[in-house]
């Protein structure tokens, strides 16, 4: 979106933490975190502080899909894993609403239809295994051709808002939409899944998108990482949308990286030779100066 | 030589209904194997079963071989190999050798197109459908370039030769082809059992694979490396393919790895060596797409090497062939071939297509359904063979069965008509005796930066069991020494 | 080299030797004990109790009746047994396997023909009447190995490693005989008034590590305890001596190490500080307490092994 100049920006201090304990030592281990912010129109990373326990070196890298990543491969055998990042970052102020044009409503649609749109936006219009909504549930939220897809998309926003209770402790990372759409409890990633396969649904193309929340407007978002969505909108480009919140991203949010589902933008992947049971904890802090 | 003795061919039995390779439908042997048979025809069965027997022990003794689990004991098997050689003349060779170069450039061109501006698909040549349904698209792969603008170095194209005498492309492959080490151990074997037909032909060899495909390797070295370091990467010593693997790496002396010999640091790959880190430039990767690296794809794969994927983005590494190939290898792809290279080279295919009904097409759905005892159904996505269905084998209630399962998944089937696979002369070890069975090639293509090589021999797959169609070794098919001869 | 495939390719050489030595200690026990000059040296259950105590497994209590089909079963062909002869074998291909594309085709086929005579034998034939065959076979077998390692292979790293594994081992076996056969001279000792130093178990320990015949050009005497010891341990031109295994063990890890003046924790200065040490050893200084000189030498070995492992292995 483009900005007006001089507007106002804040500065914010985030913590990330990760704890890893496992049963026996482990021998060997690698890990990627996920957890850096992206620099973007809206945002710059300012300073980046990495610490982990085992002295290992923090390799700075990128995930198959450009967005930067933290490796660490240990190099002798260990227990237990702390790993922190401070991130100090300039966010611009910006109102979401600032740049919504007069839409052309029909040709929009009848560019979403498009061989070309189709093609260019693939990756964001098919179904993964997150976003894959039964049969049944295909036609759950149909757009109103007579509002623009703007419009459409804020009522979905809406919609998944009202439709999912926000509830910890109820869903897991491999949650599927099925088990959403029988019992609608849930958090943040299974609010982002179910506007993305709906978005999906009506052509519009959808992105899940993982990053952090500045709570200091009491939003939910709890103290983890936060995800949300954003959707091709023609006219405007990308525009995100908070369904756990019912809100227009903005300068609260801050992106990490971006992906079909989840499973793109895990914050933490690891491969470790070891055996035994494992516990982990993240947690995540988000300061914010003006 | 005693003439009451039963000779090779004393009891072979021609049926006119089969297109035979050596003899045609007087029984008179075809040119190129008339020396063939003046040399070798007048072995006894009892001559040849001997000569077979030698090759054979020459397979099991460089432990050329597979392994099978019987009541928990471990027997090793050779791959079933047969001594009476395919003999190719150049004529018909050079049609094979520029069909193939043809299809590989075109699969090259049409894998950058599907990973950058999709431009095929936007001229409406081939539907999108086809691409982002494919288990083998990486959309990870989209945008990369990869080093020397390779994706598939290595293509193993299937070939077949039908009873109107000409040759047709059954399939392509161009994830990780294998059998190419089985080309050169079976001339081995011919070679050692008889060497005395062997100076009567002028054959190519096939010993000069490794030095090209090498050569190949090298040429889409990263930028900025002078000598590149080469690598096989294996899954390990309990893959069916280890001989393969071991024997490329040895023929080109280069390093045979394991995932655990590869690490990266910094986008750069490295071998553990007993002098410390090497950095690796090009990996010929045997292992599957999703098993490279643990942290982009399968996080299960313990054959991977984590962060690889990384290091292959950033341009520092060569995977050969690249990921993400098998989205053209599809046999739904394989149907597009005759537009793929009209569209990207502007010429006709050399090499035909078979015709081929999608599923997908509700007409063509509706006329599969309605033919399958005349048709050949094939799952898109399956490789070595399996989920073949043939019409004209099936009973009823077993077309009832598979006209289900394309209903369940119309977009997982294609269907072909039965093709006559041409016959070849094989010995039968439960009869003593020669008989005909259906035979195919598969031809192995190199296509690298600025340089192509295409190996003149191949693997003839026989299919053992009488009238079977289907050659796979993992089907019970055996192979043949394929001659190609020189001008 | 790769760090995995050198430490397959060291113990691809251990194997081989390993196999060797037992098959040899089995065959030579046996037959010499058939004629030997005293009931006890003759003695079945003498000759089966030192095959179980070369092998590691001592049967301590002497009233248990060892059946001869079982013992020769279990060295020889027990694939359940790491001590086997077949496991051995076993390993030694698994090992090859892994690093077939360093090593020679010839080698490889040798290698796998020898795997194949191994797992193939019929156990039958082999504890009734086949022990001799095979046994012989067995080691004219490694000799092939050996002549391949040598003739067919380029003299580098993989060549050193492979001779580091086979010497390495061949010292390590050598004392294990010694050791046993000494244990079998103290135990036929009160059978025929014969001192300790002249026991027919010299002879039969010297046909073990096949030097009776170079040790009788040699001295031109009857073996004693002090002339077995000194050629066997310390006679550098022996090729089955310690000292013999050590100087090739010291010349081939300068192949890996080529530096002038080793680092004091290399596995190239613990070589040349064992080799010192052996030197200037005799045999009479051995003998006074044979069990604490062997101890002291396998424990030697096992520390160059683990330093050899921790510096090059070490993937």
């Amino acid at each position: 979106m483009h900005q007006e100049p001089h507007e106002m920006s804040f500065e914010y201090s985030i913590t990330y933490k990760a704890e890893n304990e496992y049963e026996n030592p482990v021998e060997n281990a690698s890990w990627q975190f996920l957890i850096v912010p992206e620099n973007n129109d809206t945002q710059e990373l300012m300073r980046v502080d990495i610490k982990n326990s085992l002295g290992a070196k923090n390799e700075f890298s990128e995930n198959g899909y450009g967005f930067r990543t933290v490796r660490i491969n240990t190099l002798e055998k260990f227990q237990k894993l702390n790993f922190s990042a401070t991130f100090k970052l300039k966010k611009k102020s910006f109102n979401p609403f600032g740049q919504v044009p007069i839409f052309d409503i029909a040709s929009n649609y009848e560019l979403v239809q498009s061989l070309y749109f189709k093609v260019d936006f693939e990756p964001f219009l098919g179904q993964t295994k997150f976003t894959t909504l039964p049969q049944a549930s295909i036609n759950l939220f149909v757009f109103d051709p007579a509002l623009s897809i703007f419009d459409n998309l804020q009522k979905l926003n809406t919609w998944v808002y009202q439709f999912i209770k926000f509830n910890t402790g109820v869903t897991h990372v491999n949650t599927l939409l099925k088990e959403i759409l029988e019992n609608p409890e849930g958090v943040c990633q299974d609010f982002a899944h179910l506007f993305c396969a709906l978005a999906r649904a009506n052509k519009i193309p959808a992105r899940y998108v993982s990053g952090y929340l500045h709570q200091g407007n009491g939003y939910f978002g709890d103290s983890q990482m936060h995800a949300w969505a954003e959707t091709y909108v023609p006219q405007v480009g990308w525009v995100g949308f908070d369904p756990t919140n019912n809100l227009l991203v903005d300068d609260n949010h801050i992106k990490v990286a971006h992906g079909k589902d989840f499973n793109d933008c895990s914050p933490l992947k690891g491969v470790v030779y070891s055996h035994g049971a494992n516990k982990t904890s993240h947690s995540v802090e988000v300061q914010a100066q003006q | 030589m005693n003439s009451d003795v039963k000779t090779i061919f004393s009891s072979y039995h021609n049926n006119a209904q089969l297109f035979d390779e050596v003899f045609d439908s007087n029984g008179v042997a075809k040119n190129v194997y008339q020396k063939l048979l003046d040399l070798y025809g007048n072995h006894s069965i009892q001559e040849y079963v001997q000569l077979n027997n030698k090759a054979k022990a020459s397979f099991f003794n460089q432990g050329i071989t597979f392994q099978v689990y019987d009541n928990k004991v471990t027997q090793e098997k050779i791959f079933p190999f047969d001594l009476f050689p395919r003999i190719i003349d150049e004529d018909e060779w050079e049609i094979i050798e520029k069909g193939a170069i043809q299809r590989s450039k075109a699969l090259n061109l049409f894998l950058w197109d599907i990973y950058h501006d999709k431009k095929i698909i936007k001229d409406g040549i081939v539907p999108l459908d086809l691409i982002t349904s494919s288990a083998n698209y990486l959309h990870q792969m989209i945008g990369v370039d990869p080093p020397g603008g390779i994706y598939n170095h290595i293509s193993g194209t299937d070939i077949i030769k039908h009873s109107d005498g000409n040759y047709y492309v059954l399939e392509d492959n161009i994830r990780c082809p294998s059998g190419v080490s089985y080309v050169i151990c079976n001339r081995t074997a011919l070679k050692r059992a008889l060497f005395g037909v062997f100076n009567h032909y002028k054959t190519h060899s096939v010993t000069n694979y490794a030095e090209n495909l090498l050569e190949i390797l090298e040429s889409v070295k990263p930028k900025g490396v002078d000598v590149p370091n080469c690598v096989v990467l294996t899954p390990g010593m309990y893959n069916s393919a280890f001989y393969e693997h071991s024997y490329l790496a040895k023929a080109m002396g280069v390093e045979l790895v394991e995932g655990r010999d590869l690490f990266v640091e910094n986008d750069f790959v490295y071998m553990k060596t007993i002098r410390g880190p090497i950095k690796v430039d090009v990996i010929y990767r045997r292992v599957d797409d999703l098993f490279m690296d643990p942290l982009e794809f399968k996080p299960e794969s313990a054959l991977g090497v984590p962060g690889l994927f990384a290091a292959y983005r950033k341009g520092n590494v060569c995977l050969a062939n690249a990921p993400g190939t098998g989205v053209a290898d599809d046999k739904a792809i394989y149907t597009y071939m005759p537009q793929i290279i009209k569209y990207y080279l502007d010429e006709t295919p050399i090499l035909n297509n078979v015709h081929t009904y999608h599923c997908s097409r509700p007409d063509e759905l509706k006329y599969v359904l309605e033919h399958i005892h005349e048709l050949v159904i094939k799952p898109v996505d399956e490789a070595g063979g399996y989920g073949i269905s043939i019409g004209n084998r099936l009973t009823k209630d077993e077309i009832k069965v598979v006209q289900e399962e394309i209903k369940q998944n119309p977009r997982k089937y294609i269907a072909q008509p039965i093709m006559s696979l041409s016959v070849h002369p094989t010995y039968i070890d439960d009869s003593e005796s020669f008989e005909q069975r259906h035979v195919d090639l598969r031809t192995f293509t190199l296509l690298g930066h600025e340089k192509e090589f295409v190996l003149k021999g191949g693997l003839s797959r026989v299919a053992l069991k009488r009238g079977n169609l289907i050659v796979n070794s993992s089907q019970g098919g055996g192979s043949k020494d394929t001659w190609v001869l020189k001008k | 080299m790769l760090a995995r495939v050198a430490n397959n390719l060291f113990w691809m050489g251990r194997y081989i030797e390993r196999a060797e030595h037992v098959a040899r200690y089995l065959n030579v026990n046996y037959f010499s004990s058939l004629d030997a000059p005293n009931e006890l040296s003759q003695s079945r259950q003498f000759v089966l109790r030192s095959m179980m105590f070369f092998v590691g497994e001592p049967i301590v209590d002497d009233s248990v009746i060892l059946k001869e089909e079982d013992i020769l079963y279990n060295i020889g062909l027990n694939p359940d047994l790491p001590y086997s002869v077949i496991n051995n074998v076993k390993s030694a291909r698994e090992n090859a396997n892994s690093a077939r594309d360093l090593i020679s085709t010839e080698l490889y086929e040798s290698i796998n023909k020898f795997y194949h005579f191994v797992i193939n034998y019929s156990v039958e034939d082999f504890t009734k009447k086949g022990l001799y065959d095979f046994t012989v076979n067995v080691t004219e077998m490694t000799a092939i190995l050996r002549g391949k390692i040598r003739g067919t292979l380029l003299h580098d790293e993989v060549y050193a490693i492979i001779m580091l594994g086979i010497n390495l081992e061949r010292a390590t076996q050598v004392i294990r005989i010694i050791n046993a056969k000494y244990n079998d001279a103290v135990r036929a000792k009160g059978s025929y008034g014969d001192k300790i130093g002249h026991s027919f178990e010299w002879i039969t320990l010297l046909k073990c590590v096949e030097s009776y015949d170079m040790m009788r050009r040699y001295y031109k005497k009857t073996p004693t305890s002090i002339s077995t010891l000194e050629f066997l341990i310390l006679n550098p031109d022996c090729p089955r001596s310690v000292i013999n295994s050590i100087n090739q063990v010291h010349k081939h890890i300068r192949v890996l190490d080529e530096s002038k003046t080793p680092n004091k924790n290399s596995t190239a200065f613990l070589i040349s500080k064992v080799k010192g040490e052996y030197e200037f050893k005799y045999a009479e200084e051995i003998e006074e307490d044979i069990q604490e000189f062997i101890e002291k030498i396998l424990d030697n070995l096992v520390q160059i092994s683990l330093k050899m492992e921790n510096e090059f292995f070490n993937y």
